[in-house]
């Protein structure tokens, strides 16, 4: 098992560093002049000349690339031209956000997507079937923007049940951070208050990135319940008599969910990518918002570590997708 | 058919009454919430855009600054200025006994350190200054007195002064960072002595940033009996949400920029209203005079007449700008109300198009116009242009691209696209902000500029009225140059905007600027 995670881990390092050649490569070769973003609006040439030569942007590129690569080894990701902070701190200050909402997202998507899908591969053809995959396909169809408004004027605007934007209300006091989730932080605080505030606060957000999500683990999960049952092993308990409800949801639920684990797996990294559109539309104070900022004022040492970041996250969770699917299918291990 | 017990329906009720008792708090006493930008960062001699404007007018001091609509110049820090009879020597007389906010005196030194700063820096506040001021030019004689001494005239020297806010040299210094004079720390904290202090503590770059009263504001309270106690800045980046979020009350005030549909959708609410305030914002649309076919003259009139300028103030903006032919505010002195500009006309947007045709423009290849992202109006006047130059055989093709992007390819004019569209906001009033640098060519690699118009005529012009002291003078100079430059109509300018504002129905006293867009909270006061 270890060697089976080192080896992955080593199998993901080029990868890594291909990732982060492109994207450097990629975003010096957009038009924009970062050092004219940075002097704003009325600067003159000169300004912008002075500028270039401070932050190095007038040396050759290939020197530019090997000292950022010098500098992520010493897990220095530099400082953002605008915020002036290093860019390391403003990720850490907003990857909880992220992935506090991803986290949710995902939760909502498994704990729904799975035994619902379970049941449209039971019923098959029959109306809790035909009203998932209605479903299902309108979680893939629907525009995520779409929805979030949606749901905003619903929950939010028209029965007012829930916060409309942000991550906590005003006036609320913030908790001492420990991990930056602010529901962990408000527990460990005994901060009730706050928690409940958070949890709020989540709903609207998590629940708009999790649709297309949930959409996917109910139709793999549906697909994999179909073919299970079809299985010799699944007619053979029949056959005996074997109570169906703890056959369907011990084994053959077992035997189905590997492809919908390995969704999940890849669904972790679109939901962190995603996680842009609807963070902007709720005001989520985490890095898709600081990612679309940065893109917009060309501050391209916060592009290159969020991209960074999130081909870390994506690599990290594959590489736990696998180990999942070894302990689901012990044959598994030799193959991967 | 489903069944719920009677414990069910009891548990389900009070769930959903739990939801509703627990609503966002909205319209908290003495708490105004921003949906506005934050600037990038909180440095005011590092940034300079509209978010900043904000942030600085209420958390730090300048000499003057300018307040209302028309804006007109106030004694702020200083209480009033002399100059020389030659104009190159100004002096300020501070008022006495200013605090910043952490208890020391405002003097003359911290007035000359602000300004050694923001030269130092070379950032883009710093940038009307360079080729005005050196670090020594600004001296202070006496504790409550600063002499500035130019090397020559300039015009726009007093209108500039709101622009440049006063930091607190003892702060700021203690500070530094390899001799960076602050500018890390200052841009996450704060050392002014503006009515409002920030609280550090809340401040996530772009993000949120909380600011209290300080009771100790040279101005005093006494005009403003419900003074606001706490802004807090929580921007909102979707137009629906920033507009649905003023709507329940989360929000006290948007930006100025809503889509026409949002300010409908406004208008029609109970709890918030639209603040409309003719500002001085034009809407432009450039063309790269050194591209064909913009390097023709009948080529660039030939555009200029296929724009529907009532058309897109009309049903577009739906009246919330207006007309505006001329390369600077309708409502500035320097601007000539003779000229007519030109009109919708596709006939003679033909006449010209053969004639340019004649003359060898290639009229019939395709050109691009990048348009701002996520700005919609841009699109939209996109849109429409390429609609009706489409009925002239002119094939646009709109691009979708960034502020920053057109910014930085402006630097030259082969990177400069062909045709871009973008506003030019107020950032000190005077001509000289619009025409003066858009159309003389020593700006050229400039954004504003990035026509790359050249006419020695117009430079000279420019510059006699940018060297000249008095503004009975100053104006024929530009009420001339803006005559020529309209001749050579190398762009199309389309309106002054209107500004429209969501703003709470609890917000009272909101006096408008076009400076700051009416962001100065310290006039303000929340009814219950």
């Amino acid at each position: 098992m270890l060697r089976f995670i080192l080896r992955r881990t080593l199998y993901a390092a080029p990868s890594l560093l291909g990732l982060l050649i492109f994207t450097f490569l990629l975003i010096r070769v957009v038009p924009a002049d970062p050092a004219a973003a940075l002097a704003g609006d009325n600067a003159t040439p000169q300004q912008i000349a002075d500028i270039r030569h401070q932050y190095g942007f007038d040396r050759p590129i290939a020197e530019q690339l090997l000292i950022y690569f010098g500098q992520i080894l010493r897990l220095n990701f530099g400082e953002s031209q605008y915020t002036q902070r290093p860019v390391g701190l403003d990720i850490r200050q907003r990857l909880p956000a992220t992935l506090e909402l991803t986290f949710a997202a995902l939760l909502i998507a498994t704990v729904l997507g799975i035994p619902l899908g379970v049941l449209a591969g039971i019923y098959h053809n029959r109306w809790p079937d035909f009203l998932l995959r209605l479903l299902s396909i309108s979680g893939v169809a629907i525009a995520a923007f779409w929805f979030a408004i949606m749901l905003q004027l619903l929950f939010a605007m028209e029965l007012d049940w829930l916060p409309l934007r942000g991550r906590s209300s005003v006036g609320m006091l913030a908790p001492p951070e420990i991990t930056g989730s602010l529901i962990l932080d408000s527990l460990f605080a005994g901060r009730f208050d706050a928690c409940w505030d958070a949890l709020r606060h989540l709903v609207l957000p998590a629940v708009t990135l999790s649709l297309g999500a949930f959409a996917t683990i109910t139709r793999f999960t549906r697909a994999g319940v179909l073919e299970t049952m079809q299985k010799d092993f699944v007619l053979y308990e029949r056959a005996v008599g074997y109570p169906h409800r703890r056959l369907v949801w011990i084994y053959v639920l077992r035997n189905s969910v590997i492809a919908a684990v390995t969704q999940i797996g890849l669904l972790f990294g679109a939901l962190i990518a995603g996680a842009v559109v609807v963070e902007a539309i709720f005001d989520w104070p985490g890095i898709g918002n600081y990612a679309v900022l940065a893109i917009l004022s060309a501050d391209y040492k916060v592009m290159l570590a969020v991209t960074l970041l999130i081909g870390v996250v994506y690599t990290v969770v594959n590489i736990l997708t696998d180990f999942v699917h070894g302990l689901l299918d012990p044959r598994l291990w030799e193959q991967l | 058919m489903i069944k719920i017990s009677r414990r069910e329906f009891g548990a389900l009720a009070s769930a959903a009454l739990l939801f509703r008792t627990q609503r966002a708090v909205a319209g908290e006493p003495g708490v105004f919430v921003f949906g506005q930008d934050l600037p990038a960062n909180l440095d005011p001699h590092q940034i300079q855009d509209l978010g900043m404007t904000q942030y600085a007018l209420n958390t730090y001091d300048n000499l003057y600054r300018y307040e209302d609509n028309p804006p007109k110049m106030r004694p702020w820090l200083a209480t009033d200025h002399t100059v020389s009879a030659d104009g190159l020597i100004w002096e300020f007389k501070l008022r006495e006994g200013v605090k910043f906010h952490d208890g020391s005196e405002v003097t003359g030194a911290d007035v000359v350190y602000s300004f050694q700063r923001l030269l130092a820096l070379g950032r883009a506040p710093a940038a009307p200054w360079l080729s005005v001021l050196k670090p020594d030019s600004v001296t202070a004689p006496d504790r409550y007195l600063v002499r500035i001494t130019l090397g020559q005239r300039y015009g726009p020297f007093f209108g500039m002064m709101p622009s440049v806010f006063i930091v607190n040299p003892r702060i700021v210094e203690a500070h530094k960072d390899d001799n960076d004079w602050g500018a890390r720390w200052l841009a996450s904290n704060e050392a002014g002595s503006g009515a409002y202090r920030l609280n550090p503590a809340t401040y996530v770059p772009r993000e949120r940033a909380d600011v209290e009263k300080f009771d100790g504001h040279f101005y005093g309270w006494s005009d403003n009996a419900q003074p606001i106690n706490r802004i807090e800045w929580r921007p909102t980046k979707v137009t629906s949400t920033r507009v649905l979020a003023l709507l329940n009350g989360t929000i006290d005030m948007t930006d100025s920029f809503l889509p026409v549909d949002q300010v409908e959708r406004i208008e029609k609410s109970a709890n918030a209203h639209v603040a409309k305030n003719v500002t001085m914002r034009l809407l432009v649309i450039r063309m790269n005079n050194t591209k064909p076919p913009f390097d023709n003259i009948n080529a660039r009139k030939c555009f200029a007449h296929s724009f529907n300028y009532t058309g897109f103030i009309d049903e577009i903006v739906k009246g919330n700008a207006q007309r505006n032919p001329a390369p600077l505010p309708n409502n500035i002195w320097g601007y000539p109300k003779d000229v007519k500009g030109y009109e919708f006309d596709l006939a003679k947007a033909k006449e010209y198009f053969d004639k340019a045709v004649a003359e060898g423009a290639p009229m019939r290849r395709p050109v691009e116009m990048h348009v701002q992202q996520p700005l919609e109006q841009t699109t939209q006047a996109g849109q429409l242009f390429q609609s009706d130059l489409a009925t002239i055989g002119i094939n646009l093709k709109l691009v979708n691209d960034t502020f920053a992007n057109m910014t930085s390819a402006s630097v030259k004019a082969e990177s400069t696209p062909q045709m871009w569209i973008h506003w030019i906001s107020t950032y000190y009033v005077d001509p000289d902000n619009w025409i003066g640098q858009m159309y003389d060519s020593r700006f050229h690699g400039t954004w504003k500029a990035s026509c790359w118009y050249s006419n020695p005529q117009v430079d000279d012009l420019l510059r006699k009225a940018r060297f000249t002291s008095e503004q009975e003078d100053r104006a024929p100079l530009y009420e001339q140059a803006a005559r020529l430059v309209v001749a050579d109509s190398p762009d199309i300018w389309i309106y002054n905007m209107i500004e429209v504002c969501g703003v709470a129905n609890r917000v009272q006293g909101f006096r408008h600027c076009p400076v700051g867009s009416g962001g100065e909270v310290r006039w303000m006061r929340l009814s219950a």
